[in-house]
């Protein structure tokens, strides 16, 4: 199978599962209505005159606070790329597992796996693209000219930017962690929890500065001006981190996968 | 037979590896969770108490104890055990029935055991690091941890039988419980209507308008509102 077919195999196969579409949903209407509610606040905030009530005033920080929900739709694309080859089919229809079909059809597995990180990477940044315009567009709409933008428009691209990489790293990290254990329980709850306020990660930085080390917190000032917690690695170096975990994660699945039986 | 339904789920729960893996994991996480406040604790040089602590890591047990409580309707979905059990157990009102009541059971298990290991941990903490002790809150507050996080399992539960998958049904409360309440939490106040938010009233008496005694009821019309939907789903739909 050429470069281009078995990318092409990847994605249609990606595309019809209505849990990667739920995945798909949460990230931009999960964010688009997070928005919204985040923009009539602030917005009504400031017609009351009491712009101290909410956090922040700019239509863009409104926009990007609904970053935490893109990264569970990050997870879940990364988990069902991997999780429904492993799924068991109705005991009707033989109850066979895709991932047979899939390697009869295709059996450079590395290949393979490659393939569907591809997949996955052109999905979130494709649902990227979608979201952030979209609910920076209806922050400003909403807010408009009754706060002032603290944040250039090169500053918000950057961040834009910054928010796509962290989104995509975590659903790349999510197909890894599902690969090795074929499972698609241990990912969503240990990454969806993890980049919320019950981060255990967070918690171990109170205990040891060797925690803003892990993949979640180190890639986090890739959100700079999301609340996060003081110290830790800047950006730069912290995207760094965090993709050499991916790297790291990607490969070890990745060998496991050549020579475990399917 | 209402017995015997409830014994074939609570064997199905049994004779499930990753039933008890979860439970062992939430325990686990339970009494990490409650050391690594304390010791946080006593670096950061901060008061607390025994019950505090245990308190505090209410919001992470509840991630093992939403998986508990998707499991017992989940795990039936995930191949097709669902239709060997309707064949063994055709009423499914009945069958309903027995499946939440083994699923409250090892919910309120999974809770009870979780709080309790964090309690006797943080208790040792307390002793073993230097830190600050203040008067404990009422202790009656443990007792509303375990039946929030016994809510919280059922809700799980609910959610699992409307949905009927198990990953999906897993996110949705995740979602919900760690990301969209504290998003909305610091939105607007009325997020103190969503489930969790009112049921934590149970034990955290944080908010101005909902108590003890009202929070919780809000959050068993909410429980009510989907396990409504699920059993209509379970007993009228094809499986």
């Amino acid at each position: 199978m050429s470069t281009g077919g078995l990318l092409a195999a990847e994605l249609r196969k990606t595309v019809t599962l209505p849990a990667a579409w739920a995945g798909i949903a949460v990230a931009v209407l999960g964010s688009i209505a997070i928005t919204v509610l985040n923009a009539l606040t602030t917005r009504s905030a400031i017609d009351a005159g009491t712009p101290e009530r909410v956090a922040n005033t700019s239509a863009f920080e409104t926009a990007f606070a609904a970053m935490p929900l893109g990264t569970v739709g990050a997870v879940v694309l990364g988990v069902v790329v991997i999780s429904s080859e492993y799924a068991a089919n109705s005991t009707d229809a033989g109850g066979g597992r895709q991932i047979t079909a899939t390697l009869a059809a295709i059996p450079r597995r590395v290949s393979l796996l490659a393939a569907k990180a591809t997949v996955l990477v052109l999905l979130v940044t494709a649902v990227a693209a979608l979201t952030l315009p979209a609910t920076a567009g209806i922050a400003n709409a909403v807010i408009g000219g009754a706060a002032t933008e603290t944040v250039t428009p090169a500053q918000a691209l950057v961040r834009g930017l910054g928010g796509t990489l962290y989104w995509t790293l975590t659903g790349l990290i999510a197909a890894a962690v599902t690969l090795l254990t074929r499972s698609g329980l241990i990912a969503p709850i240990v990454l969806i929890a993890n980049s919320s306020v019950v981060s255990v990660s967070l918690l171990l930085t109170n205990l040891t500065p060797l925690a803003h080390w892990l993949p979640d917190l180190a890639g986090r000032r890739l959100f700079t001006g999301v609340d996060t917690v003081e110290g830790g690695l800047a950006a730069g170096p912290g995207a760094l981190v965090m993709t050499a975990w991916t790297v790291l994660l990607l490969t070890v699945a990745a060998v496991v996968f050549r020579r475990r039986d399917a | 037979m209402a017995a015997r339904a409830v014994a074939a789920e609570l064997d199905k729960l049994r004779t499930l590896p990753v039933v008890a893996f979860t439970l062992i994991g939430t325990v686990v996480t339970a009494v990490v969770i409650a050391a690594a406040l304390a010791a946080s604790g006593a670096a950061a040089g901060a008061p607390s108490s025994v019950v505090e602590l245990v308190l505090a890591a209410v919001p992470f047990v509840q991630v093992g104890i939403i998986l508990l409580g998707v499991l017992p309707a989940g795990h039936e979905y995930d191949g097709r055990q669902i239709a060997t059990t309707l064949v063994a157990l055709p009423d499914r009102a009945r069958s309903l029935a027995g499946k939440t009541t083994a699923a409250a059971a090892v919910v309120g298990v999974g809770a009870a055991l979780s709080i309790g290991a964090a309690f006797a941990t943080a208790a040792i903490a307390t002793h073993v690091t230097d830190l600050t002790l203040t008067a404990d809150r009422a202790p009656w507050r443990l007792t509303g941890a375990i039946a929030y996080l016994a809510v919280i399992g059922l809700l799980a539960h609910a959610v699992a039988v409307a949905v009927r998958h198990l990953v999906p049904a897993l996110v949705a409360m995740l979602s919900l419980m760690v990301i969209i309440s504290p998003v909305a939490a610091g939105l607007t106040e009325h997020a103190r209507w969503l489930p969790d938010r009112a049921a934590s009233q149970l034990y955290a008496d944080t908010d101005a308008v909902l108590t003890a005694a009202t929070g919780p009821l809000v959050a068993l019309a909410w429980l009510a509102a989907i396990g409504t939907v699920g059993a209509l789903r379970f007993i009228r739909l094809d499986p």
